[in-house]
């Protein structure tokens, strides 16, 4: 550089970029994430901050760490904003889905599943969230067989629960895993034709709807007012053997694909990152896209370098089409 | 005074079979330019394992070093700034082994590969050639005919690269034989400063003992390029007068395994950057200013960190009102 600051002042872009905070780096007696303490934190943010994010998406699941480290959740919110970052932009729930206690397709769990809900939004309430993500159904093999009434069903559940969120100004938005349990094209639309627009959004995982066959420009295009965000990410494979079957895990365990997320920008990629974005200027969305690359430490892979690569990316082809 | 921010490739190539691929490359430049960095520098080489460690190997790998200009101006830099060669090491493509400036008998070796480079670069917008001027500290001290001979050597030198557009100057390294018997000062008085620049390392000088604020203000204007580094440890014991200390000591850690001669510039070391942004500023110094962490055992994140210390701390200070 020979000078900052010359970017595109944020009020002026229609898109504004986000980092998921998935992350690990090397500490002294091995890997650590930025979890572990503020300095580690610290170090994160200003990579994040370096390479031109506005803000960060996290898991609502931190919220321990978060308390024991900062006190609340403002609290940690006002330790990103002191790196330079606008602030904490959606969450994403990581439920541990259960049969016997907490899955959407099963009616006996969802008052589990909605005093869950009460709970976390009332947890992160310190904050103003954009969106709440979740994958909607459980993992495929305890969904199977994937029928019309447990789609159905589990769209009941997520009416109300996006009744609730909005409560607290906060919208619920999907996020179909490759081998959670509504994850094929015709699933995918009898899920959203059985959801209410107002409580239910749609979240785009660029990476997960490519390895499960569905073309994620052409599924965009057809839900795009209801979609809240996007997770741009990669993959190199797509699933042509059933791994969104395999027992007990298919994102890490599947004997085909050891790993199935990288970063935008890879010569291998099947994502047309310029294509979505294309898609993404005709449908004049306003609003985030956040950056994913979780596992990215995979196969001596560095999340530093991901995070790089992506964010060049971003900044000099998506960049070009609409911003 | 204009500051250009630049950045080192040497920490992504730890070991010779390393950082060979035009992939490799490609993914370091894009992580520097996003960073915020607007040119690199590269380091001297010789074999097929090093792409852009000399013309021949660039001419190989890239066509020319305008193919390899190409490269980089398309990963969002705007090029090349300089080139670190140690014109005293062997290279297989010449044919010809160690040349000790020191020696006048060498001097035709020294000059023939200075030409090489200083061809190679002219119309690139790289005009910096930044040579190594003396063997390590195992070759022992310069006597006074030494220094007179080297002196000869790199004057010589220099006036052979201006003639084809490019600035030699000479850069200090904490295991240079230059630090016995005060042969950097002597060395540095003595060259002519009509053909030889001055480049700082900061954290090369405060790896060796020697303050590099002090040192900057001393050579002030003859400083034409500066590379903006962070010792964490000081050789203390005299270790770069070890034999092969460019391995033993600067990769392993020397008798001490110190784990990282050099960090970011933002961790508590022995360089205060932010002192030297400000001297810089107060010399009006009007160059390429090249933020160096190797080695590190996590180059991009060393980038990224360094990328986000320029933009918040040091660049700022570029910018004060009068």
């Amino acid at each position: 550089m020979t000078s900052t600051g010359a970017a595109t002042e944020p009020s002026e872009r229609a898109v504004r970029w986000s980092y998921m905070d998935h992350w690990r780096s090397a500490g002294p007696a091995g890997p650590i994430d930025q979890w572990h303490d503020r300095e580690s934190m610290s170090t994160f943010l200003k990579q994040i901050k370096a390479v031109g994010f506005d803000a960060i998406d996290t898991f609502d699941f931190r919220f321990w760490q978060i308390l024991g480290d900062y006190g609340s959740v403002a609290a940690y919110q006002d330790f990103v904003q002191q790196h330079g970052l606008e602030r904490i932009v959606n969450t994403f729930h990581a439920a541990d889905y259960d049969l016997r206690r907490y899955a959407p397709h099963v009616p006996e769990t969802h008052a589990t599943i909605l005093e869950d809900f009460r709970v976390t939004m009332d947890r992160w309430s310190g904050i103003q969230l954009d969106n709440i993500i979740v994958m909607p159904a459980t993992l495929y093999y305890d969904m199977e067989p994937v029928t019309a009434d447990k789609i159905k069903t589990t769209a009941e559940l997520w009416n109300r629960v996006g009744e609730i969120t909005l409560q607290w100004g906060v919208q619920l938005t999907c996020h179909h895993e490759f081998f959670c349990g509504i994850q094929s094209r015709s699933d995918l639309d009898l899920f959203y034709a059985s959801t209410d627009p107002r409580y239910v959004n749609l979240f785009v995982d660029t990476a997960q709807h490519c390895i499960a066959s569905v073309d994620p420009v052409d599924f965009y295009r057809a839900y795009a007012d209801r979609v809240t965000g996007f997770h741009f990410k990669d993959t190199h494979h797509v699933d042509r053997s059933g791994d969104h079957r395999h027992r007990p895990d298919a994102e890490i365990m599947a004997p085909t694909t050891a790993k199935w997320f990288y970063e935008m920008g890879t010569d291998e990629g099947l994502v047309d990152f310029e294509a979505m974005m294309r898609a993404i200027r005709d449908q004049q969305y306003r609003g985030w896209i956040t950056v994913e690359h979780d596992k990215a430490n995979k196969l001596g892979g560095d999340y530093a370098e991901s995070t790089a690569i992506s964010r060049w990316y971003a900044d000099n082809v998506l960049a070009g089409i609409y911003r | 005074m204009t500051i250009r921010w630049g950045y080192s490739l040497d920490q992504w190539k730890p070991q010779f079979d390393d950082f060979v691929r035009r992939r490799d490359h490609e993914r370091a430049l894009k992580t520097v330019a996003v960073a915020g960095f607007a040119g690199i520098q590269v380091s001297s080489g010789t074999g097929r394992w090093e792409p852009t460690g000399n013309p021949a190997q660039i001419a190989a790998n890239f066509g020319s070093v305008h193919g390899l200009s190409e490269v980089v101006r398309a990963c969002a830099l705007d090029g090349l700034a300089a080139f670190a060669v140690d014109l005293g090491a062997a290279y297989h493509e010449d044919l010809q082994g160690t040349a000790d400036p020191r020696k006048a008998a060498d001097h035709d070796t020294l000059l023939a590969r200075a030409v090489w480079f200083a061809d190679t670069m002219a119309g690139t917008g790289c005009r910096i050639l930044a040579v190594r001027p003396a063997p390590s500290g195992a070759a022992g001290a310069a006597d006074d005919d030494g220094i007179a001979s080297m002196v000869a050597g790199w004057n010589a030198v220099g006036a052979a690269t201006a003639e084809r557009g490019v600035r030699t100057v000479i850069r200090f390294d904490f295991l240079t034989s230059l630090r016995l018997n005060d042969g950097w000062r002597r060395l540095t008085d003595a060259v002519d400063p009509a053909v030889v620049g001055i480049a700082i390392n900061t954290g090369e000088l405060a790896a060796a003992g020697t303050d590099p604020f002090a040192e900057l203000s001393r050579l002030a204007a003859r400083v034409e390029h500066v590379v903006l580094s962070n010792a964490l440890c000081e050789d203390d014991s005299a270790e770069f007068t070890r034999p092969g200390a460019e391995f033993s000591v600067r990769r392993s850690g020397g008798q001490r395994r110190v784990p990282r001669w050099f960090g970011e510039l933002e961790q508590p070391g022995l360089v205060d950057a932010e002192q030297v942004v400000r001297a810089l500023v107060d010399l009006d110094y009007d160059g390429w200013v090249i933020v160096d962490t190797a080695p590190s055992p996590h180059p991009a994140t060393s980038a990224l960190l360094s990328g986000y210390h320029v933009q918040r701390v040091l660049d700022p200070l570029t910018r004060r009102t009068t």
